[in-house]
């Protein structure tokens, strides 16, 4: 189950808050994990920031080829966007606290977003 | 230095907004801004009633002894340091230069690299003979050729010093115009120049917060598989190469600076 993956995701990392995989080709947050409070519209602009950041269609904002990965910090929030490496437009948008262990959130949200991009196609 | 000049770097450090406290410890120094020395020193300037202030930079713990603004000496240091074991408990005093150049040198040889450098200011202990009150911390500027008076970096540029070694070319612009450089920049000035403001127009429509510091990095963006990242604050945005495995390193330095 796609939710057990984010549920899992979200509670083995401290200081995650919010999990969603989203379409980037539709700009939709398909599916949250189970504690997140994000209305509706926040998770729309959630997902359009990742268009935004990671690019869609070949194009990106920033730089001269779309990542699979991008990260979007202030001082009291962290956005992480994770790309899938073989169905291009299966994303993982991630909100967290801004001490979040980065590295550590990156490698298992990483894996998590493979397991979840597989068992979908 | 005047009595003014002296009151006026106390209420501003007393109005400082960046002042930043890390496990109930005061970070007086980051990526060398202010030097350690200096952030030391300051301290100590800062200290009117009997304190034990306890440095610690990474495993190293030097305890100092001040009151009335002056340095009265050294009452703990762990590791134990062979220079230490004469300087321990003993007052300092301007009519031992020895002990000053000792003291100077061994406080050197501990600090002088230290990133990020703490201070806890802790109840003060029995300490030397009565009668002894120590070299002011201002005199000690002199002696040891420290400018008390230097201006902390900008956290923006502490940002940049810290990951020196990681970022593998960077633009550097202030107010639109480029104020410094390091590397390749020839990617970064077509960002900069043909994408950052429509990247910015795009991000104002969705709601995003534009003020304040931001940092925005994108992994892998480049076409030699580099990644980029913009650091926004104020009028000033730095644009960054950097390799993708340091990208946690990289927020994490951002943090620390902005924080």
């Amino acid at each position: 189950m796609v939710v057990d993956e984010l549920d899992a995701l979200r509670t083995a990392n401290e200081g995650c808050q919010t999990v969603a995989f989203g379409d980037l080709s539709t700009q939709m947050i398909l599916i949250t994990d189970t504690q997140t409070n994000l209305p509706r519209e926040a998770l729309d602009r959630l997902c359009a920031q990742a268009a935004l950041v990671l690019g869609r269609t070949g194009k990106t904002a920033l730089g001269t080829v779309p990542g699979l990965r991008a990260l979007l910090a202030d001082t009291t929030s962290l956005r992480l966007f994770l790309r899938a490496t073989d169905e291009p437009d299966d994303v993982l948008c991630c909100v967290c606290a801004p001490d979040v262990d980065v590295d550590k959130f990156i490698a298992d949200a990483t894996e998590c977003l493979h397991r979840i991009s597989n068992s979908n196609n | 230095m005047s009595d003014l000049n002296a009151l006026a770097r106390k209420l501003a450090a007393l109005g400082a907004t960046d002042e930043v406290f890390d496990t109930g410890a005061r970070v007086i120094s980051q990526a060398g801004s202010p030097a350690p020395l200096t952030a030391m020193l300051r301290a100590i300037d800062e200290t009117v009633l009997d304190r034990k202030l306890v440095f610690t930079a990474g495993d190293t713990c030097v305890s100092i002894v001040a009151s009335g603004r002056r340095m009265r000496g050294l009452s703990d240091i762990t590791p134990m340091h062979e220079t230490a074991k004469t300087l321990l408990g003993e007052t300092i005093s301007r009519e031992d230069p020895a002990s000053l150049d000792a003291s100077f040198a061994l406080l050197s040889e501990l600090f002088e690299t230290a990133d990020p450098l703490h201070v806890r200011s802790m109840p003060a202990e029995r300490f030397g003979s009565g009668g002894e009150r120590g070299v002011p911390a201002v005199d000690l500027a002199t002696l040891w050729q420290i400018d008390l008076d230097e201006a902390p970096l900008p956290p923006l540029e502490r940002f940049l010093r810290a990951n020196e070694d990681t970022i593998t070319a960077m633009l550097h612009v202030d107010k639109g115009d480029v104020v410094a450089s390091k590397g390749d920049i020839a990617a970064l000035e077509v960002i900069w120049q043909t994408q950052v403001q429509a990247y910015l127009d795009a991000e104002a429509k969705l709601g995003g917060q534009q003020d304040g510091a931001r940092l925005v990095c994108l992994d892998g963006a480049l076409d030699d598989g580099g990644s980029v990242a913009l650091a926004f604050a104020g009028d000033a945005v730095a644009l960054l190469v950097f390799p993708s495995a340091d990208l946690g390193q990289l927020h994490g330095s951002w943090q620390a600076a902005f924080r």
